[in-house]
């Protein structure tokens, strides 16, 4: 059996969260910083207090669409939807959009610190900012291979940048050499899928995240897995995925990687056997479910008081042994204690099975 | 029955028969059956989107289509093997939280946005030239004709306040509808957005009406792959390049029996997915496009490209760009002495293409999205009412606005002013509206699955035919 979270907290404005509308979330240390649809927040796992930021406090724009952290200088950088991209250090905002500085386009979709360079994934290209330089550069169809220029996604791990570019499929950027290599839906066509393990799923790429040498993608159109020489394609109907319809992706490692859908959250828990965990709220109680699957097959379903706070999932990061969920109707805390990697000969008496034990094919 | 209960029911019912007179049709005395219908289907979507609340979904089966966009098998891509999975069958559903959020109290007005090329741009997205502002100035004079005629109705039933249009140009530079979009849904409040033309910028238009969750409606924009998105607040109530594209595939191949086909186009993107599906059609009916050249938008000298397809031996030749491109290339053509039948997109079909190809125009064919010679009551009196307004007549923009800000307006006036239920209202609805430019039905990608047509250029004026007309099938 995978690990299965059965402890989870929730957070909404009555906890202190600006708004519900979680468009990111990044774990940094004993902090977490979550943008939302009405400002940004900071919550402090120590004390379980937050602090917010919204434009009275300084706060660019009210729309936080992403977030990173730079490790080396602890600043905080904001993507902004509509608002541009934003520095937050030392209490102080900066801010730099189409007007002052070489951000392409104001609405940022993605933000991913790369060394001592800031991406920003707008919807007009990508900007690269060298914070020691001042420079800035700037990524379009004239000299990156984006058949078309609307970026979506950024991440950067292990030397390599990707960029998820709607209608462009997966652009890598290796750091070192400075070159582009593209990743597109080998069938050239939007509304088929010829082969699901031939390449990228579908050019409407989403999400990015690359980790122990594997990179995982989400699309509006299933999910992909790439080790750099096999490709991987998930689609709901055949794994534990409760949709195709994928807004965020964040990897663990090889095996174990996490998609935001529009129908709940959904965790690649051991990519070699194909063991999936889906958690899922129901809308007339709002009770949790948690099934376990291989494949199609459903090997478990846990009843839980409480998962996720609403379905639509926009955002997922991995915090320690703790994953942080992002909803477009709250947030939420998933705790691990006792998480382990894949897969383990366990019996789990932390959590009550759901009655109806099920076994067979899942239900959608 | 209580007191608001009450008022809540007249005032469904005033709506739904101002929805059914908007798709009824005037001078029908009696409401038909097929509007009981659809007036009977809609009460009862609109009771299941009010009951799916904050966390749930409404409890109405999505609509599945058979084949996308009805393409018939010999199109199909890889059509002679089965593929791992088919998108755009299944309709999208949204399944956020929006439809919990309550009303607005004070309001001076209901907002709709406008976003269109109606100023001068040096947009690069459009190939650096500025060249859609006559198509967005008619786009922005249609939908504000449907503001006022519901104005004059009365506004917003439920609360008598007056519809307002907000009008964004769209300049198409640097992703700069994107920032529009933004501007309109935070700031402005809108309800939902009637927009663009051009499709790169519609393309950016809409992934911030997906993030911000507002629905847009797009009249303008027949690029095929708007919809091909699963963005499920994206409405198009215009046939696009895929079924003119097919249509055209099917007179060319089937009717006129030709084997080599040469194509002009534009090199922005309306010429290159403009054409996509007449390239890719005509190499799975087994002629392969023989050439096909692209020109840069500014342009006046189209001999380099003119001379290599006279060159290459072709029978026709289909032009894919603006009017007065299309114009100007079938002057040269005729110049040259190529005698070649010229066929065209559907901006052709315009006073601009006639004016300066003069003579020359006599016998071309144009795809086209609707029939505007159709004998409709309801046209006439939109073709009245603009002339009224505007003292010329409609084009093909302005008629589809009004129609795709008349289906915004139906939408607000069924279900009240909330984004995620003027979605629903519009995705769920079965019955196809009936618009000044005839029947739209929605397929499952929220597409105009309705008929479109060929413009035949016939003793100085525009004959149009549909399939059926034209003795085609699918």
């Amino acid at each position: 059996m995978p690990f299965v979270y059965t402890e989870w907290q929730h957070f909404t404005t009555k906890d202190g969260l600006p708004n519900d509308h979680i468009f990111a979330v990044k774990a940094d240390g004993p902090r977490v910083w979550i943008g939302t649809e009405g400002g940004l927040a900071c919550y402090d796992k120590r004390t379980g207090k937050f602090r917010t930021w919204t434009e009275k406090d300084g706060l660019p724009w009210r729309v936080v669409s992403a977030l990173d952290v730079d490790p080396k200088t602890g600043d905080l950088w904001l993507g902004m939807f509509g608002g541009g991209l934003a520095r937050f250090s030392g209490g102080r905002f900066d801010h730099f959009h189409q007007l002052n500085s070489g951000l392409v386009n104001d609405v940022v979709y993605g933000v991913a610190v790369e060394n001592d360079n800031v991406w920003a994934a707008t919807t007009a290209g990508a900007s690269r900012y060298n914070t020691v330089k001042r420079k800035w550069t700037i990524y379009t169809e004239k000299n990156a291979p984006m058949e078309e220029i609307w970026n979506y996604g950024v991440s950067y791990n292990d030397g390599k940048v990707y960029l998820g570019v709607w209608g462009s499929g997966v652009l890598e950027f290796d750091v070192a050499t400075e070159r582009w290599k593209d990743y597109l839906d080998p069938d050239g066509e939007m509304e088929i899928d010829l082969y699901r393990d031939d390449g990228i799923v579908h050019v409407i790429t989403t999400g990015t995240s690359y980790i122990d040498r594997v990179l995982w993608v989400s699309t509006y159109f299933g999910m992909c897995r790439y080790d750099g020489r096999h490709w991987r394609g998930y689609y709901a109907k055949e794994t534990g995925l409760p949709s195709d319809f994928g807004n965020a992706v964040k990897g663990r490692s090889a095996d174990e990687a996490w998609y935001a859908t529009d129908r709940g959250l959904a965790a690649v828990m051991d990519f070699k056997t194909d063991t999936w965990v889906t958690y899922t709220m129901d809308p007339k109680t709002h009770k949790g479910k948690a099934v376990v699957q291989r494949g199609s097959t459903v090997l478990k379903t846990i009843a839980l008081e409480k998962t996720i706070p609403h379905n639509y999932v926009l955002w997922t990061e991995v915090d320690g042994s703790d994953i942080w969920v992002g909803t477009s109707k709250g947030l939420a805390w998933a705790k691990g204690s006792g998480y382990y990697p894949r897969l383990k000969a366990v019996v789990d008496n932390r959590a009550k099975p759901d009655a109806s034990l099920t076994t067979g094919d899942a239900s959608k | 029955m209580n007191r608001p209960m009450k008022t809540q029911l007249l005032t469904l019912a005033c709506v739904l028969t101002l929805g059914i007179s908007a798709y009824g049709g005037p001078g029908k005395r009696s409401v038909p059956a097929t509007d009981q219908k659809g007036a009977a289907e809609t009460a009862q979507n609109l009771r299941k989107i009010n009951a799916a609340g904050t966390y749930g979904i409404p409890n109405i089966p999505p609509r599945h289509d058979q084949n996308y966009a009805r393409t018939s098998k010999d199109l199909q891509p890889f059509g002679y093997v089965q593929p791992f999975k088919r998108h755009f069958l299944e309709q999208m559903i949204y399944s956020g939280p929006g439809r919990g959020i309550a009303e607005p109290g004070k309001l001076a007005a209901v907002k709709i946005g406008f976003i269109g090329p109606i100023m001068s741009t040096v947009s690069v997205a459009t190939g650096g030239a500025s060249h859609e502002e006559t198509l967005g100035i008619k786009m922005l004079q249609g939908a504000q004709l449907a503001i006022e005629q519901a104005n004059d109705k009365g506004g917003y039933v439920k609360r008598q306040l007056p519809f307002q249009l907000v009008v964004s140009n769209d300049n198409g530079l640097w992703g700069a509808s994107g920032n529009e979009i933004i501007k309109m849904a935070y700031r402005d409040k809108v309800w939902a957005i009637l927009g663009t033309v051009d499709g790169a910028n519609t393309h950016i238009a809409i992934r911030v009406a997906l993030k911000a969750e507002i629905p847009m409606m797009n009249s303008g924009d027949t690029d095929p792959t708007l919809t091909e998105t699963n963005i499920p607040w994206i409405f198009r109530c215009i046939g696009d390049d895929r079924q003119q594209g097919y249509l055209l595939l099917d007179y060319l191949y089937g009717k006129r029996n030709f084997k080599r086909i040469g194509i002009i186009r534009a090199s922005n993107r309306y010429g290159r997915f403009g054409v996509r599906e007449i390239r890719d059609g005509s190499r799975r009916r087994g002629h392969p496009i023989i050439l096909e050249m692209a020109y840069q938008l500014g342009t006046k000298d189209y001999s380099l490209q003119l001379e290599r397809l006279r060159d290459a031996n072709v029978e026709a030749i289909v032009h894919w760009g603006d009017a007065t491109d299309g114009a100007a290339i079938l002057n040269q053509m005729r110049k040259l002495g190529m005698k070649h039948p010229y066929f065209a997109c559907d901006r052709c079909v315009s006073d601009d293409f006639i004016q300066i190809a003069g003579e020359d125009a006599e016998g071309i064919i144009c795809t086209y999205p609707w029939n505007p010679m159709r004998q409709d009551p309801k046209l006439d009196a939109f073709r009245e009412a603009f002339q009224k307004q505007y003292g010329e007549q409609p084009d093909t923009y302005a008629a589809h606005a009004f129609d795709g800000v008349n289906m915004v307006i139906w939408a607000i006036q069924t279900v009240g002013l909330n984004r995620a239920k003027i979605r629903d209202i519009l995705a769920y609805r079965k019955e196809p509206w009936q618009g000044v430019t005839g029947a739209i039905p929605l397929t499952a990608a929220l597409d105009d699955g309705g008929d479109v047509f060929l413009a035949f250029r016939e003793k100085g004026e525009w004959h149009y035919y549909s399939r059926r007309d034209l003795g085609l099938s699918r």
